[in-house]
């Protein structure tokens, strides 16, 4: 019954609407920035459809990855944050987590419940933009096969060709893969909800944390610290668009993923079970 | 002896060096209507939340409906409805998803008709369709009132219940929290900083001060060390002079009034020892419950 409370709260609240908005926003920049890319590659020639600077590399599945790439890096993950921060601290903040608690509900189905609604939103929002990403790419860039070049963002080693159909496939596969490497922000940023006792707090801290960890697993710097930032696994999803995908290399990632998620999620568990309310 | 619904004794509360609780002890009995009475950072809401199995004891023995509430929360909700203040609610759901969510929560579905019944017990029918973001603070009192109400508890627990509610509403809430304990047999434990508000509805008051029990008692009890008998006589020291003779002390009051202790003598011994035409009125008079406790704390304090 929890489930219901809590799902109802969710949708009644601003952050849906404001998540959708700030990724269709995204999605106008992307369409905006491919469109003035290509003007400028053929010297003003371009049209809005069909006209890139190459035909058979940009169109729709290739505007589809790159679109769905750059919200996974930042907004995709923010949300996720966001929604993890909200939660917990969220109701301390508010009071509201003493309006439930006196009621005959175990602190471990209401945090299952919290975690499981948050997790289902940041599921369907992926999903929801990566198919507006295709949409969008049929609509207004234009069918063809997947090409990928060494080079650009760091998606192939060697020159990649997935046929039509074969894309599609693989960005199904995305859909889930991606939602998993979310859990672990989200789970992360549960914790984070449930050290502190208000949304700001808990929203500020995990996104800022989680933009300190992106970075640093990135810089070469860093390198040897890769394999312990949840961030430097976060990317692994990218492997479904290689014509051979390395499903080891795919499930060691995963399976970290997955170990992040449920540690953090632990971590969040523990101390919100074990903390006082109030005083 | 009955089992007491709520059992302290001995029970602190400490947040770091802070004694928020000291050595409460007190019960509270089926059918009682009891009053936690104490200024604002008393302990009061501290003690609640203790009941509620939302803060852990630092020391001494707690039990509501025979449970330890911080181990087992879930037990003693079942049976134990409690409002805190302020009134938190989520201001995205209407008056009536607040009654429908949260009793379900314990596994209840009401029924539209006891909901309806609740909201126009408090005066919300008209509204109960409204998101409460835009409820003032008395409805939002009034709306935390009902979600204690849904499903009919067994001990009913409201901190500051009063606060924010009109005059007309708080004589209102004072009827029905009558109402609940006779015609169900609702016990009543509510909190207040405002002695008067509670003084007149409880049956025993347990008073707070620093986080220690100052007073525990009835009313009545509380104000009994002030209350003086008083004699409007023909004359005053003929009417002294005579009582002295019975061994009787009376000390002058204003115009020819004689003040003497509570229980120095009944009407009719006045009557029979003043003699005939020398007593005018007889009276029992006491200090208001917030002067006779604050005579207590002064005199606890001298002491």
């Amino acid at each position: 019954m929890s489930a219901r409370l809590e799902s109802l709260r969710l949708l009644r609240s601003r952050r849906p609407l404001a998540a959708a908005g700030a990724l269709l926003l995204f999605l106008l920049l992307m369409l905006l920035g491919f469109w003035t890319y290509a003007e400028s590659r053929t010297n003003g020639a371009a049209e809005f459809r069909y006209t890139y600077e190459n035909r058979s590399y940009f169109n729709g599945l290739v505007f589809a990855l790159y679109a769905f790439y750059f919200a996974f890096v930042l907004l995709l993950p923010v949300f996720a944050a966001t929604e993890g921060g909200a939660q917990l601290a969220g109701d301390t903040g508010a009071n509201t987590l003493t309006l439930v608690l006196v009621r005959p509900l175990s602190k471990t189905r209401l945090f299952f419940t919290k975690f499981g609604i948050a997790a289902l939103f940041t599921t369907l929002l992926t999903g929801a933009f990566l198919a507006l990403t295709l949409l969008v790419g049929l609509v207004l860039v234009g069918w063809g096969e997947l090409r990928l070049y060494p080079g650009v963002l760091q998606m192939a080693d060697r020159p990649q060709h997935l046929a039509q159909a074969e894309a599609l496939r693989r960005f199904a596969l995305a859909w889930p893969a991606a939602s998993l490497a979310l859990l672990a922000p989200l789970a992360f940023s549960f914790w984070i909800s449930s050290l502190a006792k208000s949304a700001v707090n808990a929203v500020g801290t995990a996104v800022a944390l989680y933009l300190v960890l992106y970075v640093i697993a990135e810089v070469h710097f860093f390198a040897e610290l890769r394999p312990y930032l949840f961030t430097s696994h976060a990317g692994y999803w990218r492997e479904l668009f290689q014509e051979r995908i390395d499903w080891r290399e795919f499930g060691r990632h995963a399976a970290a993923l997955g170990g992040f998620t449920l540690v953090f999620t632990a971590l969040a568990y523990r101390r919100f079970r074990l903390r006082e309310e109030g005083g | 002896m009955p089992t007491p619904l709520i059992e302290t004794r001995a029970l602190s509360k400490r947040f770091g060096t802070r004694a928020a609780l000291d050595g409460v002890s007190f019960e509270l009995h089926a059918g009682e209507i009891l009053g936690l009475v104490g200024a604002n950072g008393s302990g009061k809401t501290t003690l609640l939340r203790v009941l509620a199995g939302l803060l852990r004891p630092s020391a001494g023995h707690v039990r509501v409906l025979g449970h330890e509430p911080w181990l087992a929360r879930e037990r003693v909700m079942e049976r134990v409805r409690f409002a805190f203040a302020p009134p938190a609610l989520f201001d995205n759901l209407t008056a009536r998803e607040h009654l429908v969510h949260l009793a379900r929560l314990g596994g209840h579905a009401p029924l539209r008709s006891e909901l309806d019944a609740v909201l126009e017990t408090v005066g919300l029918a008209q509204r109960a369709e409204e998101r409460v973001r835009a409820f003032s603070f008395g409805m939002r009192q009034r709306l935390s009132l009902a979600l204690a109400l849904v499903p009919r508890p067994e001990l009913l627990v409201l901190d500051e219940p009063t606060e924010g509610l009109d005059p007309l509403a708080v004589l209102e809430l004072r009827a029905l929290l009558l109402r609940l304990r006779r015609e169900q047999g609702v016990t009543i434990l509510l909190s207040s900083h405002l002695l008067s508000e509670v003084g007149e509805l409880v049956d025993r008051l347990v008073v707070l001060a620093e986080g220690c029990v100052r007073f525990a008692g009835t009313p009545a009890e509380l104000v009994a060390p002030s209350v003086r008998t008083v004699l409007v006589v023909a004359d005053a020291a003929r009417a002294r002079a005579q009582l002295a003779t019975h061994g009787l002390e009376a000390r002058a009051g204003a115009g020819n009034e004689l003040e003497l202790a509570a229980d120095a003598l009944t009407l009719e011994e006045a009557a029979r020892l003043l003699g005939p035409g020398e007593l005018r009125e007889f009276h029992r008079r006491g200090a208001g419950l917030e002067q006779a406790l604050l005579a207590r704390l002064s005199a606890e304090r001298d002491a």
